[in-house]
């Protein structure tokens, strides 16, 4: 059955905009989060720690706004008993706000390491990878949000495939990082907060990842998740032969 | 402080176990619909179904009114055969054999597929005598055979406790809730194989409801249980496995859990949800 993008033909016109008024915040507070990552790739690549000041202080929006999304999600399904593609759509919600709010908590953190790097200056070692890696990791928060906006399974499938590539960076760079350390005893402070940043930018492309699996599992049906690439792939492209 | 220790463990193949998923591949049925057609007069009503009921399952039949559910559930006691000019054709099978042959004695038939209907109609009689009914019309005269099996029925009814003291008082002094599992325990009192229960708890409180759905999770350990219901939350809690009609045809059948949370028709998908068709 192809999925279809709209949440306005429900008998009762209510529940239409229940269900489209969460997903509009779900994205909401995905651009928020959006621009907290941003901010804090930035923030530490460019040494502002005002930037990274800012950007902690809107983690807690994100986290009221989480609060408030749940809430919306517990009410319609105590109210309407939600069925199929819509109980889907309140579970996928429910999960997915989860994950963006956690990449603000990760967004948070690597703001504080910015704020305590910035007093080092710019050109760490390690900071090369930081922007790869953070790339990565923006395009991926990026897309998810897209194909949560489209119901997009191909582009959540391409999520999905991204975060093996940055799994793949980041081991490379944490080899990298510990040969600087034993090679420089004394970088070995400021390089254990580039890693700390490593591990909050491979974690916010894990939820990225967890997201595009919810996303899936709203169109398709299909729990994608702890299933290999090959499953995801087939999930998001039920017409296409293995 | 061993056995202790390995409480905290977590044993999740129990846990897959209790969370088993249904097949109707692997079911044994007990009522089998072959090409089933039938017409009021000109109209027909039922256009050509093709189902299996599992054993010892909930069935249940959803679809927007006049879709043709209650005439199906009608058609596995013959029901129908009272309403003047209905034509039926194809076959209905209760364990292989077709319900709709003539050696058919209908009589004995409605004892093995028991029918409880949407509002409770107990006889003008005593609790004790309501239960007591199909046995006496079977000729089962031994005192001892009749009080044995009415106090199961009862039990079984989950009502023995409420109306213990007052078996010979009559039925119509019941509660609605009461009545309608009086008439569940009338019922199952002749041990029928199957259940149909017609919309069986739309004419009762909310409370009532939760204990016959209750009721009907009991029962299903005894008999083959088909449910038709208006009332989708109702499907969704008590049944196994669900189908779904919509003008006459069987659209989607399958295992309720699949069919509420990922259904494979847009039809059902629309019903379901509550959109426009």
């Amino acid at each position: 059955m192809s999925f279809e993008d709209n949440y306005s033909t429900h008998i009762s016109q209510q529940f239409n905009d229940e269900l489209e008024q969460i997903r509009t915040q779900l994205l909401t507070m995905g651009g928020i989060v959006e621009r907290q990552v941003n901010d804090a790739v930035e923030a530490l690549l460019t040494g502002d720690a005002d930037l990274a000041e800012r950007s902690r202080r809107i983690d807690q929006q994100t986290n009221e706004m989480e609060l408030q999304i749940d809430e919306q999600c517990t009410t319609i399904i105590a109210r309407r008993q939600p069925a199929a593609s819509d109980l889907r759509l309140i579970i996928a919600v429910s999960k997915a706000v989860s994950d963006l709010e956690r990449i603000g908590d990760e967004a948070s953190r690597i703001c504080r390491h910015a704020i305590d790097l910035a007093d080092e200056g710019e050109n760490q070692r390690g900071y090369q990878e930081v922007r790869h890696i953070g790339n990565l990791v923006r395009e991926m928060v990026k897309n998810v949000l897209t194909a949560f906006a489209r119901n997009d399974t191909e582009m959540a499938y391409r999520v999905a495939k991204q975060d093996k590539a940055v799994d793949q960076e980041y081991r490379t760079a944490m080899r990298l990082l510990a040969t600087y350390m034993m090679e420089d005893p004394r970088a070995i402070t400021s390089t254990l907060n580039v890693i700390w940043v490593l591990r909050s930018l491979e974690r916010i492309g894990d939820h990225a990842c967890n997201m595009a699996e919810h996303l899936i599992y709203l169109v398709s049906g299909q729990d994608v998740r702890h299933a290999s690439l090959k499953q995801i792939k087939q999930a998001a492209r039920p017409d296409e032969d293995s | 402080m061993t056995s202790e220790a390995k409480t905290h463990a977590i044993d999740i193949s129990a846990m897959q176990r209790d969370n088993r998923v249904l097949n109707l591949e692997d079911e044994t049925c007990t009522l089998e619909v072959k090409d089933l057609r039938l017409a009021y007069g000109e109209k027909e009503a039922l256009h050509g179904i093709d189902m299996k009921i599992p054993k010892n399952r909930v069935t249940a039949f959803i679809g927007p009114s006049g879709c043709g559910k209650s005439t199906l559930l009608r058609c596995f006691n013959r029901m129908n055969d009272l309403v003047d000019s209905c034509n039926i054709t194809g076959q209905i099978l209760l364990d292989e054999s077709n319900i709709y042959d003539r050696s058919v004695d209908v009589a004995e038939l409605r004892r093995r597929v028991g029918m409880v209907f949407q509002k409770p109609n107990p006889f003008p009689k005593s609790i004790y005598e309501n239960v007591a009914y199909g046995l006496r019309i079977q000729g089962v005269k031994k005192k001892r055979v009749i009080d044995e099996t009415v106090e199961w029925a009862l039990k079984s009814a989950a009502l023995w406790d409420e109306v213990k003291d007052r078996l010979h008082e009559s039925a119509l002094g019941m509660s609605g809730g009461q009545q309608q599992r009086l008439v569940i325990a009338r019922t199952i009192a002749v041990k029928p194989e199957v259940l149909l229960l017609d919309e069986p708890a739309s004419a009762l409180d909310p409370i009532s409801t939760l204990k016959i759905e209750e009721l009907i999770h009991e029962l299903k350990k005894d008999f083959t249980i088909v449910i038709v219901t208006h009332n989708m939350q109702q499907a969704a809690r008590v049944s196994d496995y669900t189908a779904f009609m919509y003008m006459g045809d069987l659209i989607e059948f399958g295992v309720t859990d699949t069919l509420f949370t990922n259904p494979s028709k847009k039809q059902t998908e629309d019903y379901i949800t509550g959109r426009y068709g």
